[in-house]
């Protein structure tokens, strides 16, 4: 296992977040992992990034040049990722704030309403957790239920946002397996995943 | 699940001084470091110990320098332009024997320069940085738990020979976050007969770094000197990763290193043989381990984020023998694996 993740958008938008949600989880399932956060005048509406790498070897740079897993939540974030998506990598757009499409067909890429799924989810600020759920429906890097647990921890003195939260991971994942069965290569193993979890 | 947390650098070596015993910290905020003074600023208080945050960085390291002198263990933190200002303070220390631990978390300079990483100030801290004839025992740490691991032995080796002591991460460690095994709490100290702790029962020690008269003042310089060879003699670290069939070894150090270690994994894909040495002490500067690997091969491949002053003392300790190639960047901006890589390529064809 080595994955190497690529979160960008715009600050308050909730990148770090979802990259420290990833990070704690492949950590909690045994990995070793490196989170790497853009640091110091981010501020709402700025362009923030992090980097989050897991894998079962020494982990070396602590930034990641061709990310085999991206989110774009925004256009300059896609701009980027577009191009140093690894080769049968995965790019998550969020295409509530993003109309560009990638010119690519060795990655797979996930158009994903993000803003839209999470307002029906409750409240579009939690568009990152939809996004987050539609990377984990490609590329089950770590578990679903790691997720929910860490986010039952660190937001237990707040029921209503983690009860947003959840809800959108859950719609941004979903949505994901109905959107894009069959079309992302990663699916199928995804289901899989999904089954045994359900066995276990 | 297991004794591991997942810590920041910078929250990583406040911990790591706590943990060692450090009584007392004073500071001033600056980029990257603040997450340490401010999990000082919290810690410190809920262990019933010493926190200051000063009015600048002249301050910080003069509280430092008279906390020590009391005999207790105390430290500052700052980046790259707070160093500077800090050099003073450390020469006065060093002239006085006074052990205290001063962390540099390096950012991109010269001149107030950027919040980027860098490592444009090893010739600071390795070459004496203020004025007169001193060294401070600099380690470099590569990774979150050591950031932790050499805090601790910072505070033990400036007790040890009563000499300051910096630590050396670039800006990237600062903010990056991994796994770190917590360490066991230091629960014994060395004593310090020198300290000033207000004589009662026994004559006064006074602590300074002045002789009006040079017969007075070369004897305690000599004695400083025998001491950096002690220093030199016994506390070099260094670590080896894939030396033994290597017929191109880089050496770097903190972040830098971190990217050679990618470069070496893709560039080893490749079929080249690359080995990694890493400083883990800059001062002293691991020269006999070093000039040993020039036996089994000639080139080398200096990787640092500076205009290239890591590889003055490799070029030192290798002689004129060997072939020393530089990888870099400066000004705050990071090396990637793939700068490495070209490198490697260009030298290897």
């Amino acid at each position: 296992m080595h994955e190497e993740i690529a979160i960008g958008g715009f600050g308050g938008q909730g990148v770090l977040f979802i990259g420290r949600l990833l990070t704690e989880a492949g950590f909690r399932e045994g990995h070793e992992v490196v989170y790497m956060p853009s640091y110091g005048a981010e501020k709402r509406g700025g362009t923030v990034w992090c980097n989050v790498t897991i894998s079962d070897e020494r982990i070396g740079a602590l930034f990641i040049a061709r990310p085999t897993v991206a989110v774009a939540m925004n256009s300059a974030s896609l701009s980027r990722f577009g191009q140093t998506t690894k080769t049968d990598g995965l790019l998550v757009v969020n295409q509530s704030l993003v109309p560009e499409k990638v010119a690519r067909h060795d990655i797979d890429v996930v158009y994903i309403p993000a803003n839209d799924l999470a307002a029906e989810a409750g409240n579009s600020d939690v568009s990152n957790l939809v996004a987050l759920g539609a990377l984990l429906a490609c590329r089950p890097v770590i578990s679903l239920r790691s997720i929910h647990q860490i986010m039952e921890e660190s937001l237990r003195k707040k029921q209503k946002l983690l009860q947003m939260n959840q809800k959108a991971l859950e719609k941004g994942y979903g949505w994901t397996q109905k959107e894009y069965a069959g079309r992302v290569s990663g699916l199928k193993a995804v289901v899989n995943h999904v089954r045994r979890e359900d066995a276990g | 699940m297991s004794e591991k947390t997942l810590m920041a650098g910078n929250i990583a070596i406040a911990e790591g001084a706590i943990l060692a015993g450090c009584q007392a910290y004073f500071g001033y905020p600056i980029t990257p470091q603040n997450e340490l003074l401010e999990h000082m600023s919290k810690r410190m208080p809920e262990e019933g110990r010493v926190f200051v945050q000063t009015e600048s960085e002249l301050s910080a390291i003069n509280m430092v320098y008279g906390a020590a002198a009391s005999g207790c263990r105390a430290m500052t933190s700052t980046s790259s332009p707070g160093f500077s200002l800090q050099q003073e303070g450390i020469s006065y220390m060093a002239g006085a024997e006074i052990p205290a631990v001063v962390v540099n978390v390096m950012r991109g300079g010269p001149g107030l320069g950027d919040i980027g990483g860098a490592q444009g100030d090893y010739f600071q801290a390795t070459k004496g940085g203020g004025h007169g004839d001193y060294n401070i025992i600099t380690l470099a740490p590569a990774s979150v738990q050591e950031m932790m691991d050499l805090a601790m032995l910072a505070f033990e080796l400036a007790d040890k020979y009563r000499n300051p002591v910096a630590l050396l991460p670039d800006g990237f460690l600062g903010q990056a976050v991994e796994p770190v095994t917590m360490r066991q709490p230091v629960t014994e100290f060395p004593d310090k007969p020198w300290a000033i702790t207000g004589a009662v029962g026994r004559p006064k020690n006074i602590i300074n770094s002045f002789a009006m008269d040079p017969v007075d003042y070369r004897p305690r310089v000599e004695l400083l000197r025998q001491k950096l060879i002690k220093i030199k003699r016994n506390e070099v670290r260094y670590e080896g990763i894939a030396l033994d069939d290597a017929s191109l070894i880089i050496v770097a150090y903190g972040s830098a290193f971190r990217s050679a270690m990618t470069a070496m994994k893709m560039a080893r894909e490749e079929g080249f043989k690359i080995g990694i040495f890493r400083p883990i002490t800059l001062f002293p500067f691991p020269v006999k381990p070093l000039s040993d690997l020039s036996q089994k091969t000639r080139r080398f491949l200096v990787v640092e984020l500076s205009f290239g002053q890591l590889i003055e003392d490799v070029r030192l300790s290798l002689g004129t023998g060997a072939q020393v190639e530089l990888a870099n960047q400066f000004g705050g901006v990071p090396i990637s694996a793939d700068e490495i890589l070209e490198a490697i390529e260009r030298i290897m064809k």
